[in-house]
């Protein structure tokens, strides 16, 4: 029964009219958008791998110099897409795409796209996900509306209760139909989309691509069945097709548009990051206070006492080490804990804003599978915070190598007073700090990052499947 | 006759709860918009200022430095001197005397100011740092600072009232008169009311005009209370001349939605298709054509990889010590606190700093102008398909109006480099003359004041965006008007 119903359901949403247009439409723009992102992406890709490659040989062959001015011309970490940028590209127009890694200075990542774009930029990225994300719903919605109010109107719903069937039955052989409709359009674009990828193999981390892929389509299935079974059950509680159709266009605008940018204020609300101007100038304030509140030049003749002590001399060119680079890497080390705070205080900041806007997950599904989706992609904040933490650690390392060896390597000059005399090193020592790599995040760490946003859509679909039978229940003979 | 029907469908409406909680929901929109955008610009100008108090702040310790120095100097007699080097404090003249310490330690923050109307639309200000640092390092650093926020919401977008005006009131519209007549057609009144001594371009008229009415009372009503409560310079021309454009823009817009209404209730058929119509067309519009529109920006004129730019800059940079600088000059470049006292070489060092900074600059300044030329050609393509949809050219418009456009803060990026060139003029000549920097002279510093774009390139930019919005409009309400005597007045 249940499948008579569906394929009563199928052929006619496929003879509608409604149907030939909105799946045109919808194939036609997935295909572009899936095509314009893999020609981005792999561009993009390419054009890292190589920058990260070069940035590597120039930091070998700067030259002969000083190492430590070796760490002032310092090094370039480049951000790699993430796996599916080209479905899903997330943030990636919006966070920066290189971080200078550089002696005495943590940087924030350079470069972001959208400042090479013009304005309308802003109305968002035509992407796979974006289309699915906000597209799909409505194709749903255009396809089922009528499934019951317009049964209804036209007087049929009567006469298929009096046949016998359950309300039940209806149901399910409903969503059964509607859903063949919307697969019919939307598989075929995005196996095509995952085939391409696959022969392309031009993307790494393939080792759990598979994996991805199969969460990914998880998580937009359990959506498509929200939006799926929150038709039908509008279609069978309201009375006309047209009330039921502004009723559920009304609820697509607010998930798809009002409540992202609600969230996103009120989370910029509860969790305020500091505008640039006060940031900088609160974090240099707190350099040169010293993070205790002792400034560091303090910190540093203390210091000198001790270590003159310890060696039991009284002048810089008795000690055993090159002393102005000691007095370099110390002063690196009292900026540790201010940058750590400060910038800590920034990424904290934005991980607090998505949990907040997480949260409305509750009155918006698509949320949830908006965070799922770009994280899952690879485009995200984890991901970013991730390569910032990264180039910070790097940069460190960097410096610490340099200094550590200018510290060694010059012990002859703490005699010396005369600017003509100096240090100087090469290739082989520059070659101690290892090339700059990105391990990104393992996507169980960030499947686990994400566990309630799956939780929510799950509770979404079934609440949604619940007040479907709620509302199917309640169609009765009499009443119709 | 038409006053007649006009009152007794605001009657009707008044009525409805529909009208009720769509006017509600819209009233809730533009306040939460208003607060969320004063918000905003309120974070920019408070970021503006604690970075040119602490900037300021360096300065003023320079200064005081070298009036300490001035009064020894008249007590213990001898010549004010200029500072070669850093000295340990007490001993010789202080930093604050040398015009290039000054000039590279220190930054000289210049603002563009928002207009009176910057919180309406955030534009790209939320992208875009509207303070930038001045100083003898190069425009390719200044430039590089970002305004903090988080990716994830600069992506989700603001929700200001240009995001109102644009998504959610052509919503409204629809929701409110997509079933104009196919409602009354459906109850089968149409036939009836017809029978009245009145025509159906009276009645359709009607009550287009009573909804517009509504509509448009409550959202130019509580567009004037957001500009009383988040407007900035509500005593200046210029504020009320842009917001009677804000006016005149969202007239414009708003009646094209209605005019589209209008427009598929006479082609139409049952409400419910009419709904679905005119959903698929807001779609199209609103989101579909701006995200085509700017993929074909992008896809046609891209503008070059920052990577390799900064690959190619770091070359420049190789390639400039290798020529300007010997290895030992170069250490102390990074580091002139490093020279021994007394050691002639510092200035050298200074003098060379800055003639490294000039040839990296003009190393690489023709790749930064590919950029700023692609992006130019990006927007010129924006502009000529703009007549697409009502949606881009009304967010270019209020961009415009509210002056977060990307053309005025390039406005304003000329004027900062043209400031910047000044800047370096000024504490390299002094520099290299020796000339010994006085208290007196810190108050002589070059200034930088914004000068607000002439309002005749403000109009030239926002003319075509009206202009196509009117023509758009006029053309929707000419047809269906055409077309209604052929009317089907009975349902089929």
């Amino acid at each position: 029964m249940i499948i008579s119903i569906a394929r009563k359901e199928f052929t006619e949403i496929v003879r509608d009219g409604r149907f030939k247009w909105t799946a045109a439409i919808m194939v036609l723009l997935l295909i572009t958008a899936m095509l314009a992102g893999y020609q981005k992406y792999s561009t993009a890709t390419r054009i890292q791998q190589a920058a990260q490659a070069s940035t590597n040989e120039q930091w070998l062959n700067q030259g002969d110099k000083n190492p430590h001015s070796a760490a002032h011309f310092g090094n370039y970490a480049f951000k790699p897409a993430g796996p599916l940028a080209y479905f899903d590209n997330g943030i990636s127009n919006y966070a920066g795409t290189a971080v200078f890694m550089e002696a005495h200075k943590e940087n924030f990542a350079i470069g972001r796209p959208a400042t090479d774009q013009s304005e309308i930029a802003r109305f968002g990225d035509l992407s796979g996900a974006n289309i699915l994300q906000l597209l799909l719903p409505l194709l749903i919605i255009f396809l089922g509306f009528t499934a019951f109010s317009g049964e209804r109107e036209s007087g049929t719903l009567r006469q298929v209760l009096s046949m016998g069937v359950t309300n039940r039955q209806l149901l399910w052989g409903k969503a059964l139909g509607v859903g063949t409709a919307v697969m019919v359009v939307v598989v075929p674009c995005l196996l095509a989309g995952s085939i391409v990828l696959s022969m392309a193999g031009s993307v790494d981390h393939t080792e759990d691509m598979g994996t991805r892929i199969a969460l990914l389509s998880a998580a937009y299935l359990m959506y498509a069945g929200i939006f799926l079974f929150l038709t039908l059950a509008v279609s069978a509680l309201t009375k006309h097709a047209r009330t039921t159709l502004m009723v559920l266009i009304g609820f697509w605008a607010f998930t798809g548009f009002l409540m992202p940018k609600t969230a996103s204020e009120i989370s910029k609300f509860t969790n305020p990051t500091p505008a640039f101007g006060k940031w900088m100038a609160d974090m240099r304030t707190h350099q040169m206070r010293g993070f205790d509140g002792v400034p560091p030049f303090v910190k540093f003749a203390k210091y000198t006492r001790e270590v003159f002590k310890k060696y039991g001399v009284d002048k810089v060119a008795d000690l055993p080490m090159y002393f102005v680079a000691v007095r370099l890497q110390k002063l690196e080390e009292y900026d540790y804990p201010v940058f750590d705070q400060h910038y800590g205080m920034i990424r904290n900041a934005y991980a607090e804003q998505r949990r907040v806007q997480d949260r409305f997950g509750l009155i918006d599904p698509t949320l949830p599978l908006r965070s799922i989706s770009m994280a899952i992609a690879g485009t995200d904040l984890i991901q970013h915070v991730k390569f910032m933490t990264e180039a910070e650690a790097y940069r460190r390392n960097m410096v610490i190598k340099m200094n550590d060896y200018l510290s060694k390597a010059a012990v002859s000059l703490n005699a010396t007073s005369s600017s003509s005399n100096y240090m100087r090193a090469d290739e082989k020592v520059f070659a101690r700090v290892p090339p700059f790599e990105f391990e990104p995040p393992r996507l169980g760490d960030i499947v686990a990052e994400h566990r309630s946003n799956f939780i929510l859509l799950a509770l979404w679909l079934a609440a949604a499947i619940g007040i479907a039978l709620f509302a199917v229940n309640r169609i009765d003979m009499e009443r119709n | 006759m038409l006053k007649l029907i006009i009152s007794h469908e605001a009657r009707q409406m008044m009525r409805t709860g529909a009208l009720w909680s769509i006017l509600a929901l819209l009233v809730a929109a533009i306040v939460f918009a208003a607060w969320a955008g004063g918000r905003s610009i309120r974070r920019q100008v408070e970021g503006a200022q604690a970075a040119e108090t602490f900037e300021n702040g360096l300065r003023n310790h320079m200064r005081a430095d070298t009036e300490k120095y001035q009064a020894r100097v008249k007590a213990q007699g001898g010549e004010y001197q200029f500072a070669a080097v850093r000295h340990s404090p007490g001993k010789g003249p202080p930093q604050g005397t040398n015009a290039g310490a000054v000039g590279a330690e220190t930054s000289k923050y210049v603002t563009l100011p928002p207009t009176g109307l910057a919180a309406l639309s955030v534009g790209q200000s939320d992208i875009q740092l509207n303070y930038l640092p001045v100083s003898l390092a190069t425009t390719l650093d200044m430039t590089k600072n970002l305004e903090l926020e988080n990716p994830v919401n600069l992506a989700t977008g603001s929700f200001d009232i240009a995001f109102v005006v644009i998504f959610l009131l052509p919503i409204f519209i629809l929701a409110m008169s997509y079933d104009l007549l196919s409602s009354e057609k459906e109850r089968g009144t149409l036939a009836m009311i017809l029978a009245h001594p009145v025509s159906i371009r009276e009645l359709l008229a009607s009550k287009i005009i009573s909804r517009a009415a509504v509509m448009l009372t409550v959202v130019l009503g509580f567009g004037v209370i957001a500009l009383f409560a988040i407007g900035t310079g509500l005593d200046t021309a210029d504020t009320w001349i842009r917001f009677g454009l804000w006016i005149v823009a969202t007239l414009l817009y708003s009646m094209f939605w209605f005019a589209l209404a209008v427009l598929i209730n006479v082609y139409g058929r049952n409400s419910a298709s009419n709904g679905t119509v005119l959903a698929g067309i807001w779609l199209i519009l609103v989101v579909i054509v701006p995200q085509l529109v700017s993929m074909l920006a992008t896809t046609i004129y891209p503008t070059p990889s920052r990577m390799e730019l900064t690959i190619a800059s770091r070359a420049a940079q190789t390639d400039a010590e290798k020529h300007y600088m010997s290895k030992l000059d170069e250490y102390y470049y990074d580091h002139l606190e490093f020279i021994p006292e007394g050691d002639k070489k510092a200035m050298d060092f200074l003098t060379l700093s800055q003639a490294n900074n000039n040839s990296i600059e003009k190393a690489l300044r023709p790749l930064y102008d590919d950029f700023q030329e692609q992006l130019n050609k990006q927007e010129t393509l924006v502009q000529r398909f703009q007549f697409l949809s009502p949606a881009i050219m009304m967010q270019l418009a209020l961009n415009e109006i509210s002056g977060t456009s990307s053309d005025r803060y390039e406005y304003f990026l000329d004027q900062v480099y043209a400031f910047h060139d000044q800047w370096k003029e000024y504490f390299s000549t002094k520099f290299l003359q020796r000339y010994p920097l006085k208290p007196a002279d810190y108050d002589n510093f070059p200034e930088f004041q914004y000068r607000e774009q002439p309002f005749g390139a403000v109009m030239a930019r926002l003319g075509p965006s009206l202009l196509g919005m009117l023509i758009l409009f006029l053309g929707l309400v000419l047809v269906p008007f055409l077309a209604l005597h052929n009317y089907q007045v009975a349902s089929r």
